[in-house]
């Protein structure tokens, strides 16, 4: 019997590590819908992530955000700000644009494609 | 009073306490280590570098402007670990499982922490060389100290040379790195916020006389300089009616108070260092007795008692008549504050004695051994003055 509870203790916590990589492989996917918007700065990103599941940190944004532009799918420009020093804002390229509806296409077969085993 | 390092951000000076400075220092250095070989390198440093000066300016204001280590490490945390997955292992949308979470960007300096003799002042009795032998050791440092005086026994004496030795060689722990290292433990920006959230955690739970940690070092530093200035204007007044020839400094002004109760506490506590220290000679005399003729002042053991029993009751003995001076001397470290306040202190140490003489008194007229330990100890105390 208590073998068997550890196991499910052990499971439930495995679970949130598990989940962990299937989290931050879709933080790119959301990380450009919320680009694709209008322009953002970085902290209007962390906000609109703030809450959810994908709640992340400066500490993993800059590195994506900078992975981003480098494939050519996110550009930014400098703009003054009411206070302090200028800040990048972030777009979507046209890149960018054709890779989201890409994976907005893709994020829908997937979720179809879950639905249907489901039933 | 702390020492402040300015640092730039981005371009822009901030000024942070030293060990701010230390735990910002160490994050950056990973985020660093953690992209090493991502071209875009130093920009992602500079973009991290701009957020934790827009987080900065957050607990600054003109009135305020330095930030303190409590604020960086919240700083930090807020900022999360650096993601170093090299663009390579995170190329397409699915997420392929080589590109894990940033826990994997730890660089490998964890696995061996550096592990170096210091010496390390803070609870030190002399100059700190057990205190760094215990940390090096992670055992108490009670044990360092009784196996150092065991082994200067043992030796004869050199075990004093190589701990005067050890004073000039081993350098000092001053900074967080090196008391990490002093312990063996990981030095990173993570490892240090989660001890210093620990400690936090601890003082939360621990002190409940002034609510959070930060306002509790604030009152304390305040009481401190009060007292400190207190203690100058009053040594300046003194000095002046004794010695200068000009006219004394006006009188102070109210608060005589409790300056008066500091020099009474001052000149009790210095009473209670002299007896401390006379308990103290004694017990060395009698564990120097102990050892070299194994009589305790020519006060033989029971039969069938080994003399390092004797040994441990000495040690025993001694901290039992020393914990009330002790507790009373602490009191002068904490003057007007702490939990009891140095006066309940130091009456609480004066009870202690009181209550130690009147177990001896008693002691001496119902119990016939000890009667006979006092007066072989009395006796023996008299020889050694003779010869002296």
């Amino acid at each position: 019997m208590v073998p068997f509870l550890n196991k499910v203790a052990s499971e439930i916590m495995n679970l949130d590590q598990k989940l962990s990589p299937l989290r931050k492989g879709l933080l790119e996917f959301l990380v450009l819908k919320i680009v694709s918007g209008t322009t953002v700065y970085v902290a209007d990103i962390l906000k609109r992530l703030a809450g959810t599941e994908f709640a992340t940190q400066e500490g993993t944004l800059y590195p994506l955000l900078s992975k981003l532009r480098r494939e050519g799918l996110v550009d930014y420009e400098w703009q003054e700000s009411e206070a302090g020093p200028p800040r990048k804002y972030y777009r979507l390229t046209s890149a960018g644009q054709a890779q989201l509806a890409e994976l907005d296409d893709y994020w829908a077969r997937i979720n179809k494609t879950i639905s249907e085993l489901g039933n | 009073m702390r020492q402040v390092i300015t640092a730039s951000l981005n371009g822009r000076a901030y000024q942070l306490e030293d060990d701010a400075y230390e735990v910002l220092k160490a994050y950056l250095g990973e985020a660093a280590t953690a992209l090493s070989g991502n071209p875009d390198k130093d920009e992602i440093v500079a973009d991290l570098e701009q957020a934790i000066a827009d987080k900065c300016d957050r607990y600054l204001n003109p009135h305020k402007t330095v930030v303190v280590r409590s604020e960086l490490a919240r700083i930090i945390e807020d900022m999360g670990p650096v993601d170093g997955a090299t663009p390579t292992a995170a190329a397409g949308p699915a997420p392929t499982p080589g590109a894990s979470a940033g826990a994997e960007a730890r660089p490998a300096a964890d696995g061996g922490a550096p592990k170096r003799l210091y010496q390390i002042s803070e609870g030190a009795m002399l100059s700190g060389v057990c205190t760094g032998i215990a940390a090096y050791l992670a055992v108490d440092v009670v044990l360092v100290r009784v196996a150092f005086v065991a082994l200067a026994f043992l030796t004869g004496g050199a075990a004093v040379l190589a701990y005067l030795v050890l004073m000039f060689i081993v350098p000092y722990a001053s900074t967080s790195e090196e008391h990490a290292a002093a312990r063996g433990l990981p030095f990173n920006a993570r490892a240090l916020v989660e001890r210093a959230k620990q400690k936090a955690a601890e003082f939360a739970n621990s002190a409940d006389w002034h609510g959070s940690g930060r306002q509790w070092k604030k009152e304390w530093r305040r009481a401190r300089a009060e007292w400190r200035h207190e203690w100058r204007r009053a040594r300046a007044e003194w000095r002046g009616r004794h010695w200068a020839p000009t006219p004394p400094p006006p009188p102070p002004p109210p608060a005589p108070a409790p300056y008066a109760a500091h020099v009474v506490t001052g000149l009790l506590l210095a009473v209670l260092g002299v007896v401390l220290a006379v308990i103290t000679i004694g017990w060395v005399l009698a564990i120097i007795s102990l050892l070299t003729t194994g009589a305790i002042f020519g006060w033989w053991l029971p039969p069938g008692v080994p003399w390092w029993v004797g040994l441990i009751v000495l040690v025993v003995l001694f901290n039992v008549i020393a914990w009330p001076l002790k507790a009373a001397r602490r009191a002068a470290y904490h003057p007007r504050g702490g939990y009891h306040g140095p006066w309940v202190a130091a009456w609480d140490g004066l009870l202690g004695l009181a209550i130690l003489f009147a177990l001896a008194w008693y002691g001496y007229h119902h119990v016939p051994q000890l009667r006979e330990l006092f007066d072989h100890v009395t006796d023996a105390i008299e020889r050694t003055g003779l010869m002296v």
